[in-house]
């Protein structure tokens, strides 16, 4: 059928697709900037003027980046915090969650209630920074890994995707006189593998852009992370322009250069998992936010 | 009769078996309560802790402390009445919440309707790929981008402005209280609309296209069918939305991170208009030690927070039918 286009569809279609381009330049000009930024020297940066490519190319700021020790030492934290956190965050809460998805369990209905009070309400950031000081994990690697340990959003889904699992499966595996812990391990994590990946990405995309535990609930230089460093160094770049070069001095490298570099450091990963997220999220915010 | 009798009969049986069920599935009930142990320590050992509001709490005496020391009633509570920054907090947090919703709230609907009247899917696709790309990058990656583009030292901004000669002085956006509002609105917008998107393109998705060829038999135009097939379709999604919003006001309505931005983005320069109250009993209570003030002051909040949503809830109810609970 050829539909024929009227004038306002002319209009309507030119005005729509050029805001959207805006758009679209808008979400995306910024990370491109930050990217050609850092592949220029520190000191070209300061001059302002490279829009749309590096007017003095290098790689300096990336080899300074890679091989100050304050800055490998926060990626590395960054990393093992990542790692760490998505690994034991995933499985405990998968534990939990086979617990719970047991349609006969005695007192479901009990435990249902005290997760879903646990996900409505909170105690607030003074309450909880207590909690932590007297379990004595503030200033630990702990701290970033022990109180995200289980999700509560991921344990409803991870609860509705046991149930899904046919029965068949674990029967035939009771028969062969297998106990819990082993049809768990052999049996529903196997099946649950994108379940599995999924709570991963997020877990992890969560624990590399967290910030507050790393600034405010340790002390130790030497657990901060990326984050922490970038504010760090963003709180310190407010200052004019000659002193960042002169500060700078012969190196061509500067606090703001660095600045740029490390943030590229930290999405770059979050863009390189970033269509993996996108398979599965809408239907992870669908679960959660939309009633029918 | 006999129904009763058979039913009475198997409540004796069912009492009976509870037990042995519970044995049979004891490595099950294991695993559920470490997780009702974590919850215990981690969820409502510090919602326990709210009490230290009506005490006086000393940070030394650990968990216990909150249930041993002394009472104080709501002498914490006046004193953040009385509090030189209690108007100035206040307002800061009652402003930036109201001028957030008001404006972020329909921009992903917006951008939702102009997504969905894209013909060409290539294009589409590649727009809404890219915009919910923010949504997973961290709010200091985007204080670090605020820097590029709006300090008035190497923001991008400013330099164009000055080499077009639109401006004198470089404005400077990230240092002074008469811009925070607004930098707060258009950095969250920035990272979160395209996310909440999502949400109202399914909702579209849902709208029958029957009602779309009908309409436009008719004689309705694109802004028509917009107007009266596309926005009813989606009102049911729009109400709990907004619902949710109103709930969560206080943090920033749907795109939240009122305190991410208040932590991050404040300075001294700003301070005057970026210190909300749920950064100013963080402040208080981590910098100055002072933890039943900062819990009484954090308490104020979730209070409110808490009628909000169910006055929010109760008036959709009786306006449009809709609810959430």
């Amino acid at each position: 059928m050829l539909k024929r286009k009227n004038k306002e569809d002319i209009a309507f279609d030119g005005v729509n697709y050029f805001l959207l381009t805006i758009i679209l330049f808008a979400t995306l000009y910024p990370f491109y900037y930050l990217l050609i930024t850092s592949f220029n020297s520190g000191s070209d940066s300061l001059l302002g003027g490279s829009y749309f490519w590096p007017s003095d190319y290098t790689l300096e700021n990336y080899s300074t980046f890679f091989t100050q020790k304050k800055w490998l030492i926060a990626f590395f934290v960054s990393v093992m915090r990542t790692v760490i956190g998505a690994v034991t965050g995933v499985f405990f809460t998968c534990l939990v969650a086979y617990g719970l998805s047991h349609r006969y369990l005695v007192f479901k209905n009990f435990y249902f209630v005290v997760v879903i009070f646990a996900m409505y309400f909170s105690g607030g950031l003074i309450p909880y920074y207590v909690v932590l000081r007297s379990l004595g994990l503030l200033n630990t690697f702990g701290v970033y890994i022990i109180p995200s340990l289980l999700n509560t959003f991921f344990l409803l889904i991870a609860i509705s995707f046991f149930r899904e699992i046919p029965s068949d499966l674990k029967e035939s595996a009771y028969i062969d006189g297998a106990n819990e812990l082993t049809i768990f391990y052999k049996i529903i994590l196997p099946v649950s593998k994108p379940l599995m990946a999924t709570m991963a990405l997020f877990l992890g995309v969560g624990q590399w852009n967290s910030w507050l535990d790393a600034s405010y609930f340790v002390r130790n230089e030497n657990l901060r992370t990326l984050t922490y460093r970038m504010i760090e160094i963003i709180n310190k770049s407010e200052v004019p322009r000659e002193s960042i070069a002169q500060a700078a001095g012969a190196s061509d490298v500067t606090s703001y250069s660095l600045q740029v570099t490390a943030m590229v450091v930290s999405i770059v990963p979050i863009i390189c998992v970033y269509p993996f997220l996108q398979k599965y999220f809408v239907h992870g915010i669908m679960l959660g936010a939309v009633k029918e | 009769m006999k129904i009763s009798a058979s039913n009475a009969n198997m409540n004796l049986i069912n009492q009976s078996s509870v037990w042995k069920r519970f044995k049979k599935q004891k490595i099950l009930h294991m695993f559920v309560w470490m997780g009702i142990m974590f919850l215990l320590v981690f969820s409502y050992t510090p919602m326990f802790g709210i009490l230290m509001a009506f005490k006086d709490y000393s940070i030394v005496t650990g968990i216990k402390g909150i249930f041993t020391s002394d009472w104080v009633g709501f002498q914490y509570f006046k004193e953040f009445y009385n509090d030189y920054k209690f108007y100035e907090i206040v307002r800061n947090t009652l402003v930036l919440s109201i001028l957030k919703v008001i404006f972020t709230f329909p921009v992903p609907i917006i951008f939702a309707i102009m997504l969905n009247e894209v013909k060409n899917m290539a294009f589409k696709r590649i727009v809404q790929t890219a915009s919910y790309l923010p949504h997973f990058i961290s709010w200091v990656v985007v204080l670090g981008l605020s820097f590029t583009f709006f300090s008035s030292n190497v923001g991008l901004v400013n330099d164009l402005l000055i080499s077009w000669g639109w401006i004198e002085k470089p404005i400077p956006l990230l240092t002074s209280a008469s811009h925070f509002w607004g930098l707060a609105i258009g950095t969250a917008m920035w990272k979160e609309a395209g996310w909440w998107a999502i949400i109202f393109l399914a909702a579209i998705a849902g709208i029958s296209p029957a009602l779309y060829e009908a309409a436009q038999i008719d004689g309705a135009g694109r802004i028509a069918r917009i107007w009266y097939i596309t926005l009813p379709g989606i009102k049911g999604t729009v109400v709990v939305v907004l619902i949710l919003t109103i709930g969560s006001i206080l943090g920033g309505g749907l795109v939240g991170s009122n305190f991410e931005q208040a932590f991050l983005f404040g300075n001294a320069s700003n301070n005057s208009t970026s210190e909300i109250v749920q950064t100013y009993a963080f402040k208080v209570g981590l910098a100055q030690g002072r933890y039943s003030y900062a819990a009484a002051i954090d308490l104020v909040q979730s209070v409110i927070s808490v009628i909000l949503i169910f006055s929010a809830n109760y008036t959709a109810k009786r306006v449009s039918g809709s609810s959430l609970f």
